[in-house]
């Protein structure tokens, strides 16, 4: 089992002052903390508009300054909206082979299309297009950092023959994934040998039958770059405290501040009938869901599958993650800074001496 | 985060009085809903709503207007000018403004869901390249719609949030739930064009300006208007302004 965090940089109101600078400071010294303490990943969302939600525009930026700041942990975009209107594909191959190089070649590439008409109407960009635009960028970029010259004649963009500079440390490129947020993307993730980056609320029910799935499917795709990248991850939140009740009364204020702000955004779905868009949005297990459902923190209405209590009933959900085929677990550590930095910081660090050994034991 | 900041006060010229929450649900078969959303400026959107409501991000303008063949009260038609919002974390129209062609409909509505409808000509016309509703009352034209180029959707895609009013109740002043869902049989996807829109006659907050065309549906199937179920404070967050009925 590996562990990431996971920064949508929220940021609470009001946004003059020194709100945002706060915000993102805070988590890069998380990233550092993390890569100290043993994480694997440290995960930069790409969200545009989303006040309050997510002020995380640029995550390449945010990546940079972590490759920078760190040694070991490995650097993910989760993920690069793959809208041309929003990003073009050649500066996006550019991009992440520079990000690769920074980082030592610790780059996680993760591919997304947005989800909120926020984002896609901000952008001009036609909802019924992006599960369009998107395979064709899983497809164009491998290309660009794997081969000398490569020339492209698409849907959605068209190139004459160039040679993308520079490229990727990883040979033959960074892993791949897609985020999954609609049931059926671990099935387009799976087909194409991408990594599946989940996103979006799923029960433990939900999550095996994906898995499962997944798993099965992987064994027959047809690759869209050089490699093939076989995880499974969810996105959780993380409050370790040794003492449950604490950790119940912060980390779920926390669940709740994020699924409030959350359930605030346009989706697509709502805002725009079409079929490019099954479900509504992303949301991380139990920020819609209420307490008291049988999980481990049961007694402290901590809902199932949610990493907030104290290191048994953390390393009780984990193992429960586990048992599902899940690979790796990714963590908002924060909403809208409703939990002090120094409190993060020591969760971040009971986890890390009390839950992760075990995990990394059984590895 | 934001919420509304309008008094409730805004939102009473066209108040329903409700005697009684137990009235039972009512189906509406065969009824068209043409529903059309515009983004409303950002400048606008937290004086648009009462406190116990939260703004979408962006904000929105809903129009919905329904034909219904076949209803306890005859044929009528129904334009409802809606402010997206959220009541807690659910979805919510907050229903503004009301016009019905039929009276017997309007009081039925006003009476036993809290519609603040009010008595108009609404018209809703159906053809091959477009879609046009216009909505009157006085003798004034206060909304005029149209979405063309029609696409065929599965019945699926459109979706429809429910629905909040503000209205005199039982228990007081309170915002009303509308819990209703359209059982679609047919529907297309349509460019939604806002030709008229008049807040003052519509009775809709003056802070609302809808400007931005997202999207527009036209669908055919059977609207349920369920029992009501809860009430919530308007200046009140609903977490915890939130009544059982």
């Amino acid at each position: 089992m590996k562990f990431g965090i996971f920064f949508e940089m929220s940021t609470p109101r009001p946004f003059a002052g020194d709100a945002e600078p706060r915000v993102f400071h805070h988590a890069l010294e998380q990233a550092r903390l993390a890569d100290e303490l043993g994480f694997d990943w440290v995960w930069a969302v790409e969200h545009h508009f989303l006040e309050e939600y997510s002020h995380c525009s640029s995550p390449e930026v945010v990546l940079a300054a972590v490759a920078a700041q760190t040694e070991r942990i490995r650097v993910g975009h989760g993920a690069v909206v793959c809208v041309p209107q929003m990003n073009h594909p050649i500066r996006v191959a550019e991009r992440a082979a520079t990000l690769d190089i920074i980082s030592n070649g610790r780059l996680e590439f993760g591919t997304a299309r947005s989800s909120t008409w926020t984002e896609l109407g901000g952008f001009q960009a036609d909802p019924d297009d992006t599960k369009k635009t998107w395979d064709e960028f899983v497809r164009v970029l491998p290309k660009m950092w794997s081969d000398e010259h490569v020339s492209w004649e698409g849907t959605c963009f068209s190139m004459p023959e160039r040679n993308v500079l520079p490229k990727p440390v990883q040979k033959p490129h960074p892993p791949l994934w897609v985020t999954v947020t609609s049931p059926g993307t671990e099935c387009d993730a799976a087909d194409r040998g991408l990594g599946c980056l989940g996103v979006a609320a799923a029960s433990y029910a939900e999550q095996e039958r994906r898995t499962a799935e997944y798993f099965r499917r992987i064994e027959q795709c047809d690759p869209v770059g050089g490699t093939v990248t076989r995880e499974v991850t969810t996105l959780n939140f993380l409050f370790c405290h040794e003492d449950a009740s604490t950790a119940a009364k912060v980390g779920m204020g926390m669940v709740g501040g994020f699924g409030l702000h959350n359930s605030h955004l346009l989706w697509t779905r709502e805002a725009y009938p079409t079929r490019a868009y099954q479900s509504l949005g992303n949301l991380a297990p139990g920020a819609n869901r209420g307490p008291s459902s049988g999980g481990p923190g049961d007694a402290y209405g901590i809902p199932e599958g949610i990493c907030v209590g104290d290191p048994e009933i953390i390393g009780a959900a984990i193992a429960r993650w586990e048992s599902l085929g899940v690979t790796g677990i990714n963590f908002l550590l924060n909403a809208v800074e409703m939990v002090p930095q120094p409190q993060v910081l020591d969760s971040l660090r009971l986890f890390a001496k009390e839950v992760m050994p075990r995990f990394a034991e059984r590895a | 985060m934001l919420t509304g900041t309008a008094s409730a006060d805004d939102f009473l010229a066209h108040a329903a009085t409700m005697t009684s929450f137990d009235t039972e649900a009512v189906e509406l078969p065969e009824a068209d809903v043409f529903q059309a959303m515009f983004e409303t400026h950002i400048g606008g959107r937290e004086r648009s709503l009462p406190p116990g409501l939260h703004p979408t991000a962006v904000p929105t303008f809903v129009a919905q207007v329904w034909r219904c063949p076949d209803s306890p009260w005859g044929e009528f038609a129904l334009a409802q000018a809606r402010v997206g919002s959220r009541s807690g974390l659910r979805p919510r129209g907050h229903i503004q403004g009301c016009v019905c062609d039929n009276e017997r409909a309007v009081e039925g509505l006003r009476t036993r869901w809290g519609f603040p409808a009010r008595l108009g000509t609404v018209e809703l016309r159906r053809h091959y390249d477009a879609v046009e509703a216009v909505a009157g009352t006085d003798g004034h034209t206060a909304l005029s719609l149209r979405g063309v180029d029609p696409e065929p959707l599965d019945p699926d895609d459109p979706q429809y949030s429910g629905s909040v009013a503000l209205a005199h109740t039982p228990r007081g002043l309170r915002l009303v739930q509308i819990e209703y869902d359209v059982a679609v049989t047919r529907a297309e996807r349509v460019r939604p064009h806002l030709d008229a829109f008049d807040a003052a006659a519509l009775g809709v907050h003056p802070a609302v300006d809808p400007y931005y065309p997202v999207s527009a549906s036209i669908a055919t199937g059977t609207i349920t208007l369920h029992r009501l179920r809860f009430v919530s404070r308007p200046d009140e967050l609903a977490f915890t302004g939130t009544e059982p009925v």
